[in-house]
């Protein structure tokens, strides 16, 4: 489904990305862990053109996304990406924050989308907030609304930076329970994170990125318990 | 006694100054029409990738920004549409274009401002689920913009529209202008005057009002 070949990322002078190769089939949940600064965020938001690639190739679903002949904007909307911090539009109320896109993307009717979007919020637990505005939400119901929106598009793939680090700790768990459901049900995920429970638990493989490359990957088991390189084993047991 | 208060200088000046203060308002509003959208097209251009459409802006911006208004007019009047192009537009025409000119460039400078302090992130999120560049600032970035912009738009609507005084320079027949007219026929230049500046005041102190209960409601 994703195929990343040699991908290289430099803002100025400075090299964030510094050849990274992965791939990420079909159904699968690919979690990447690794300390602030590593470059996860960046690789994520490459593999939508969020961030210009240096070098290097990016391949979803068959798109090659540096190819100037692909539609980026097409590509981007089988690709759906949750936020740390939700980004859901003030000034839209929740129901239509998710019908937006099928209405100006998908060229759905207004009824259409609406008959798209609700059931979507009676999946992430929220049908009473249609019409309520994203200001009036707590951190995780605005998340979930996110979420939401993202899969209103009915996206092939869905990238996820950091869903739950801007959350209180006692609403983190509504979001994951989301997140678990959907990799349950066959979606290609792509999570970046620094819940190790849930990396562990959903997870299909781990990406543990340091300084700009994937230091070691692998089952989540084998990773948390027996990580082979001193780098991760020094980041796990900072953290665990 | 009703009379006597009618029959006083400051009351007679009044049908005069109110065929003025009928232009004031015409070039002003019709003047920030023009300006809104210049300056939508300038404060937007300001923030363009393509270095050509920013420079050109900003050079526009800058000009506007340091050339007194009084010498704008004047340009715009005698030097380019008599010396240069010949062609006689009116005066009410000449004081239009200046104050859609002049508070075009003010105007962009509000609209980059609004447009750039909305997070970064309303346009990724935008941009990630597929629309274009154009349907993102449409539907997500410039909604959210255009509510910071009220306050300062209304703002420089009382600026311009005491910027027009000086258009009778270029014979505006605005409300200072039909004051000098009345008052070198008259001599009564204090009434005629202290009339002239109330004038101003009924519009601009409730305009600046509403703004403040604007702003309040609008919360931004």
């Amino acid at each position: 489904m994703i195929t990343v070949k040699n991908l290289h990322k430099s803002f100025g002078d400075l090299e964030v990305l510094k050849g990274i190769d992965a791939t990420v089939e079909e159904s699968e949940v690919v979690c990447v862990i690794g300390p602030s600064g590593s470059g996860k965020s960046t690789f994520l938001r490459c593999l939508n053109l969020l961030e210009d690639i240096t070098a290097g190739e990016v391949i979803i679903d068959g798109a090659q996304l540096t190819d100037p002949t692909v539609n980026i904007n097409e590509v981007r909307s089988q690709v759906g990406m949750v936020f740390q911090h939700f980004n859901l539009f003030p000034h839209r109320t929740v129901l239509e924050n998710i019908t937006l896109g099928p209405i100006k993307v998908k060229h759905l009717s207004e009824k259409e989308a609406k008959d798209v979007a609700l059931p979507l919020l009676d999946k992430v637990g929220l049908s009473d907030k249609a019409d309520d505005y994203p200001d009036s939400l707590s951190g995780g119901q605005k998340q979930r609304v996110a979420i939401a929106r993202s899969l209103a598009m009915n996206p092939k793939v869905m990238l996820f930076d950091e869903p739950t680090s801007a959350l209180d700790p006692e609403l983190v768990g509504d979001v994951l329970e989301v997140m678990k459901d959907l990799a349950e049900e066959g979606m290609t995920m792509v999570v970046v994170t620094h819940e190790m429970g849930f990396a562990k638990e959903v997870g299909d493989r781990v990406l543990f990125m340091d300084e700009g490359v994937i230091m070691e990957e692998g089952d989540p088991l084998q990773i948390f318990d027996n990580p082979q390189n001193p780098r991760t084993q020094s980041f796990l047991s900072k953290i665990l | 006694m009703i009379f006597t208060i009618m029959d006083t200088a400051y009351i007679k000046s009044l049908p005069f100054l109110i065929e003025g203060l009928k232009i004031t308002v015409s070039i002003t509003i019709i003047g920030l029409f023009f300006g809104m959208i210049i300056g939508s097209l300038a404060g937007l251009g300001k923030l363009s990738k393509n270095k050509f459409i920013r420079g050109f802006w900003s050079v526009y911006v800058e000009v506007v920004r340091g050339t007194p208004i009084l010498a704008q007019a004047l340009f715009l009047y005698y030097g380019v549409s008599e010396d240069l192009i010949g062609l006689n537009i009116t005066s009410f025409t000449a004081g239009v274009i200046a104050i859609a000119v002049n508070a075009g460039a003010y105007i962009a400078e509000i609209v980059r401002g609004a447009v750039y302090s909305i997070d970064k992130g309303q346009h990724e999120a935008g941009r990630s689920m597929g629309l274009t560049e154009k349907q993102t600032m449409r539907y997500i970035v410039w909604p959210q913009a255009f509510k910071r912009m009220i306050p300062p738009l209304g703002n420089q609507f009382i600026i311009s529209l005491k910027d027009t005084s000086v258009f009778s320079v270029i014979v505006v027949h605005d409300v200072v202008f039909m004051a000098k007219e009345y008052y070198n026929t008259t001599f009564e230049i204090f009434e005629t005057l202290v009339m002239v500046c109330l004038l101003y005041l009924c519009i601009t102190i409730p305009t600046a009002l509403y703004l403040n209960r604007l702003e309040r409601k609008l919360d931004v």
